[in-house]
């Protein structure tokens, strides 16, 4: 029984344990972190299980209340949502590790069950949106994910974050606007909501209505691009990013801004007929706007002085990476980019939790402050370093193999420019992250005189992201045999 | 020639175009925050308006069933907006709880002025 209703289980239980924290947190507030990690430990386990599922029987199709599409809801969970959840549950799991050593310091103790029930609610609606298969769901679960990570933006409630979480809420709230209508075209043109139907319906519709299907198609790519934060849609990030506490900012721009994404790749890849693709200026817009996000990403964080606005913006760069894969439109290009997904929430995340506990430890924020922490907390900057060098994309960590697929993907599609771009790029994340690698561990004395020790689960978390960035460096056949059954079939290979 | 009949045929739907853009124009242009969430509402509820407007048929009566030779009205976009309603309130309430509290630390409810105190006391740091 279990298994047959798993895809209804993956939400159901992060909901659940948040209703537990809410309720048990308000007498027992040990215990509210101890149900998140259980919630996302049992997410792991049963993402993990459908993940084998899906692989070994293809895509599971789950209607929920026994109502059939295009009636019912309907989630279906192809080898790319699979893909994403298992990111999902497992770099949340890790987050909520992370944070049971140290949130107490950056979130007043009295509301911390508050905390951990945005946090389940957040994930709960990451994974509805990515393994939803009806458009009107989506809206709702990404109203969901926007209200929760704006509050866990403000959860702090200074007035940095106050205003960040100001600033994303309202520019989020435009994204789904700019969304909800999109779907209210297509429904008008198309008359169903579930993603299948719409496909099936599509190319009818384009050729009655094509002035409809494409306003939805722009407003799609505007409603979730600003929620993914690609340029020149980003101003909200990297206050938002930058400001929030450390596990928020490791979830939002590991986890959250990708979830828009893996919606932008069902849409335009499922939904769309590959045969309108080249009909609409999308691959146009869509490269322009990565490759200036990638160069004015880079270029804003190297002016960045405080060490987590700085990675704020490096994310900004790095979601062009992403759109500039499935702006090229090629298999290997859509690989490198799904790659990316995985690679830069096991980098970002690290990198974020690694700056945040710095933070805690030494006070100090500025890039330039770092001299010789390296010598005295090594695992953090260990940590911070390797996602700073697989950021850059140095072999053979798990950046380099992204990034590689990405060039490979541009060749392909015989644009040798975005090949450059990606070189130039590299060197550009190299000028601003290696300067504080050397600092940290080459630097003079930093003048610390006894290193506090870290806690089991904030160690415990470091030590497997900065496995894990080495193991998918290795073993980057792993995800990329999962996925390529899938890819190809969307390009109809 | 502009197809006049063809517009008055289709007014909810311009109507909730014009709608849009007002909301939006407002919430960009403005730096007041309250009148940035009110043109956020006027936005969101040209959105339900355009997609109520969808299910509208002439003449349509409510979805009974059991009654023989009525046209009815799509049930549908109606029901999805009223989710859409919820989600719009729920986010109204936590910006406008949000901006209580920026009021509480600046005094003002400019984002303007609140960016200029802002840069103000980076400069004294």
């Amino acid at each position: 029984m279990i298994v047959n209703n798993l895809p209804a289980l993956i939400v159901v239980v992060p909901l659940f344990g948040t209703y537990l924290t809410l309720m048990l947190g308000v007498k027992h507030r040990k215990s509210s972190s101890k149900i998140a990690l259980v919630s996302t430990g049992l997410l792991v386990v049963f993402t993990g299980f459908l993940a084998a599922m899906v692989a070994k029987n293809g895509e599971v199709f789950y209607h929920f209340g026994g109502w059939n599409p295009p009636w019912g809801i309907e989630f279906v969970i192809d080898r790319i949502s699979a893909f994403f959840l298992l990111i999902v549950s497992s770099i949340g799991f890790l987050i909520v590790v992370f944070g049971s050593g140290t949130l107490e310091s950056e979130v007043k103790p009295k509301i911390i069950h508050y905390y951990y029930a945005l946090f389940l609610v957040l994930i709960a609606s990451l994974i509805a949106i990515s393994a939803s298969n009806d458009i009107f769901n989506i809206y709702v679960f990404l109203e969901i994910s926007s209200v929760a990570a704006a509050a866990l933006v403000a959860v702090q409630g200074n007035k940095l974050s106050i205003e960040a979480s100001v600033k994303y809420l309202i520019l989020s709230t435009l994204g789904s606007g700019a969304f909800l209508f999109a779907i209210a075209n297509i429904y008008m043109v198309t008359g169903h909501l579930n993603l299948s139907f719409i496909a099936s319906k599509l190319p009818e519709a384009f050729s009655l209505y094509p002035l409809n299907v494409l306003a939805s198609l722009g407003l799609v790519l505007v409603g979730l691009t600003i929620k993914a934060a690609l340029y020149p849609l980003h101003v909200w990030l990297p206050d938002a990013h930058g400001s929030a506490p450390t596990t928020s900012s490791a979830i939002l721009s590991g986890l959250v801004v990708k979830v828009y994404i893996i919606v932008f790749i069902k849409i335009i890849f499922r939904v769309l007929p590959p045969e309108y693709l080249n009909k609409v200026p999308l691959e146009f817009s869509l490269l322009l706007m990565s490759t200036l996000g990638i160069f004015i990403g880079s270029i804003l964080a190297m002016r960045q002085k405080d060490i987590k606005k700085m990675l704020a913006y490096s994310t900004v760069a790095q979601v062009g990476y992403i759109f500039l894969g499935i702006g090229l439109l090629t298999y290997n290009g859509l690989i490198g980019s799904l790659l990316h997904i995985l690679n830069h929430a096991i980098m970002k995340s690290m990198l974020f939790l690694s700056a945040g506990i710095i933070i805690k430890l030494t006070g100090r924020r500025r890039v330039d402050s770092l001299n010789g922490i390296g010598r005295v907390y090594p695992l953090p900057m260990i940590a911070f370093s390797l996602g700073a060098l697989s950021m850059v994309g140095i072999p053979p960590l798990n950046g380099f193999v992204s990034k590689w697929y990405l060039g490979l993907g541009a060749l392909d599609g015989g644009q040798v420019f975005y090949v450059i771009v990606l070189l130039v790029s590299s060197f550009l994340n190299g000028l601003y992250y290696l300067p504080i690698v050397i600092r940290a561990f080459f630097g003079p004395d930093s003048g610390i005189q006894k290193p506090e020790s870290l806690s089991v689960g904030v160690s415990l978390s470091l030590i497997i992201l900065s496995v894990s960035t080495v193991f998918f460096g290795f073993f980057s056949s792993i995800p990329l045999e999962y996925l390529a059954p899938a890819v190809s079939a969307l390009f109809g290979l | 020639m502009f197809d006049f009949v063809k517009l008055w045929d289709n007014s909810f739907y311009a109507m909730a175009i014009i709608l849009f853009l007002i909301g939006f124009w407002v919430m960009l242009t403005h730096s007041n925050l309250i009148k940035k969430v009110i043109g956020m509402n006027i936005m969101e509820t040209a959105i339900f308006l355009f997609f109520v407007a969808i299910g509208y048929v002439n003449q349509g009566s409510a979805p009974i069933l059991g009654r023989e030779g009525v046209t009815f009205v799509n049930p549908l976009p109606s029901a999805l907006i009223l989710t859409g309603i919820v989600v719009s309130v729920s986010i109204t309430a936590f910006a406008l709880a949000l901006i209580i509290k920026l009021h509480s630390y600046y005094g003002t409810v400019d984002a303007d002025e609140i960016a200029q105190l802002r840069r103000i006391s980076d400069d004294s740091e």
